[in-house]
């Protein structure tokens, strides 16, 4: 196609946001363009280095592009690029700093579990999946991914307002010899030591263990 | 030619717990503001790069007479360091540090340590020394020392679950740091004991 | 140990100096043949060969005009060295043999490298520590 006049402001700040390596290009749009301005997105295999276009991105007027299907190889690098048009104009293809899935990946908290017995409370932490292509697709655990993975989990007496603190490798953990009648409050998060990787927190689940039948 | 300033003098580090700092005497001019610089050079440099020495920017003409090199000295090799003096156009020679410095050298203390029965759950708080630092934690019901148990101990930032404690007898817990760097380890702790009790806390 | 204090001096560098590479068509350890791909019994023997390689032809051309990047190489130089003592141990025992395979392999790496002129390459191969590094680490 003729050469278009690429006189357009850039797109700013083009880069990967990535979690459980679900991998989206996200954007800024060029500054004081407004509306009408659409995009098209190409990709590229560090070393490799032949870019190629994203044909579901291509005149797209949202910022982001999900890239995860073609960056799904952790063991890869990555750029990729964002080139905008309007009115006839077009910007310079704008790139990402080199992506790295395995260590520039964000990780969510684990799932937990917990059950109670009248003096104990059960846990069963579950480590995010990585992101797969479709529902059906084969699920690789993100523990299959960092071997080094473990958990932090934290427990909190709502009675006595104290928290304890445990780090675990496999993914269960009973704690015995607890209150009956009381509640108890679990969180825990994923750290992984190589490549240093720390998820948040996840939210508190609440559990409280049976009443004391003699009492 | 203005005279030559002299080199600094009793240039010495002192590390303690991964943390290094390198101190000289002042060199003193009456009614001038000496001005000192630091360098460092590490095994690498003084191997494979002509012996060069490197600049602490932090500690670049700077009017005190220590410096924090801890951020420098980051492998466990051998490091040589120097440091000279300035007034204006006046230049020391180096006075450089006697022998090498390897943080393996550093001296390690033991955490400060609180030990807490929680109901029948010995806890234990430890002082948090930074990223480079593992807590060995050793715990035994008193009177069978033979039956000691240990915790390695990376996250810090609250309170840890040892174990579980039977009412009645008293626990005892001792702990001392360990640096994987450098593959050393503290001394140990005071001994601490405690007893479990229902529901309630107590001291020894 | 030596490898986690490696890895954060290289995180705190790693975008100033893949700035500096603007050459996205090759790749000096991972293509044509990925590293891993190496077989494990050849492992040993490529980390000693690519450890030799990083402080022969890399560190040494990485000077820069940033004292705070410059100081970062000398200490991910200084932990390299750490760490190449220690393989050195094994090597003298035998016990990182070099197959056909593992000498292939790092011979098409000098070629990458000498593919470019000193500079670039250098930094080129310091720009993709972390895929040596993660490479070491995954089956660490």
């Amino acid at each position: 196609s003729g050469e278009l006049y690429c006189s357009l402001p850039n797109p700013r700040n083009v880069h990967f946001e990535s979690i459980n390596m679900k991998n989206v290009l996200h954007w800024s749009a060029p500054e004081g363009t407004g509306d009408g301005v659409l995009y098209k997105v190409k990709y590229s295999v560090y070393g490799i280095g032949k870019w190629i276009r994203k044909p579901e991105c291509r005149k797209i007027n949202r910022t982001w592009c999900d890239l995860s299907s073609e960056t799904a190889d952790y063991e890869e690098q990555y750029y990729a690029s964002v080139k905008a048009f309007l009115n006839g104009m077009c910007s310079d293809w704008m790139e990402t700093t080199r992506f790295n899935p395995l260590t520039d990946t964000k990780i969510d908290p684990p799932t937990v579990n917990v059950s109670s017995t009248e003096k104990s409370i059960s846990i069963i932490l579950t480590a995010p999946e990585k992101w797969k292509r479709s529902p059906g697709g084969e699920s690789v655990s993100l523990l299959q991914v960092y071997p080094g993975l473990q958990y932090n989990v934290s427990v909190l007496n709502k009675k006595t307002k104290k928290r304890w603190f445990f780090s675990i490798s496999n993914n269960t953990l009973v704690v015995p010899w607890l209150e009956p009648g009381t509640s108890y409050c679990v969180s825990a998060q994923i750290h992984v030591t190589t490549p240093l990787l720390r998820s948040g927190f996840s939210k508190e689940y609440c559990i409280a263990t049976l009443k004391d039948k003699t009492a | 030619e203005d005279a030559l300033l002299p080199a600094p003098q009793n240039i010495s580090i002192l590390s303690t717990n991964m943390r290094h700092f390198l101190t000289w005497s002042p060199v003193t001019i009456q009614g001038e503001t000496v001005r000192y610089s630091v360098e460092f050079q590490g095994e690498y440099e003084r191997e494979y790069a002509n012996e060069s020495w490197i600049p602490i920017c932090e500690c670049s003409l700077i009017t005190a007479t220590m410096c924090n090199i801890t951020e420098d000295i980051s492998a466990t090799v051998a490091y040589n360091l120097r440091v000279r003096a300035d007034i204006g156009a006046r230049r020391s020679e180096w006075g450089t540090l006697k022998g090498f410095f390897n943080r393996i050298t550093t001296s390690l203390t033991p955490p400060l340590m609180k030990v807490i029965a929680d109901g029948y759950h010995l806890l234990v708080d430890l002082e948090d020394m930074g990223p480079a630092f593992q807590f060995y934690v050793l715990y035994w019901k008193k009177g069978q020392e033979s039956r000691m148990q240990q915790k390695m101990v990376k996250d810090v930032s609250s309170t840890v679950h040892l174990d579980t404690m039977e009412a009645g007898p008293d626990y005892c817990v001792k702990a001392q740091t360990y640096v994987e760097t450098i593959n050393r380890s503290s001394t140990f702790s005071q001994t601490q004991c405690v007893r479990a009790q229902g529901g309630r806390s107590m001291w020894l | 140990t030596g490898v986690t204090e490696i890895r954060s001096g290289f995180n705190a560098i790693k975008a100033n100096i893949q700035a500096r590479d603007p050459i996205r068509t090759l790749s000096i350890l991972s293509h044509p043949h990925s590293l891993h791909k190496v077989k494990s019994s050849d492992k040993c023997c490529i980390i000693h060969k690519l450890f030799n390689f990083y402080m022969d032809k890399v560190f040494k051309h990485c000077q820069t005009e940033d004292s705070y990047v410059n100081r970062k190489i000398s200490s991910i130089a200084n932990s390299f060295l750490s760490i190449k003592r220690k393989l050195e141990q094994c090597h003298k025992q035998n016990k990182c043999l070099c197959g056909q395979e593992s000498t292939e392999k790092f011979k098409q790496i000098l070629v990458n490298y000498e593919g470019l002129n000193i500079t670039s390459a250098a930094i080129k191969s310091l720009g993709e520590l972390d895929i040596l590094l993660d490479w070491m680490e995954k089956s660490h």
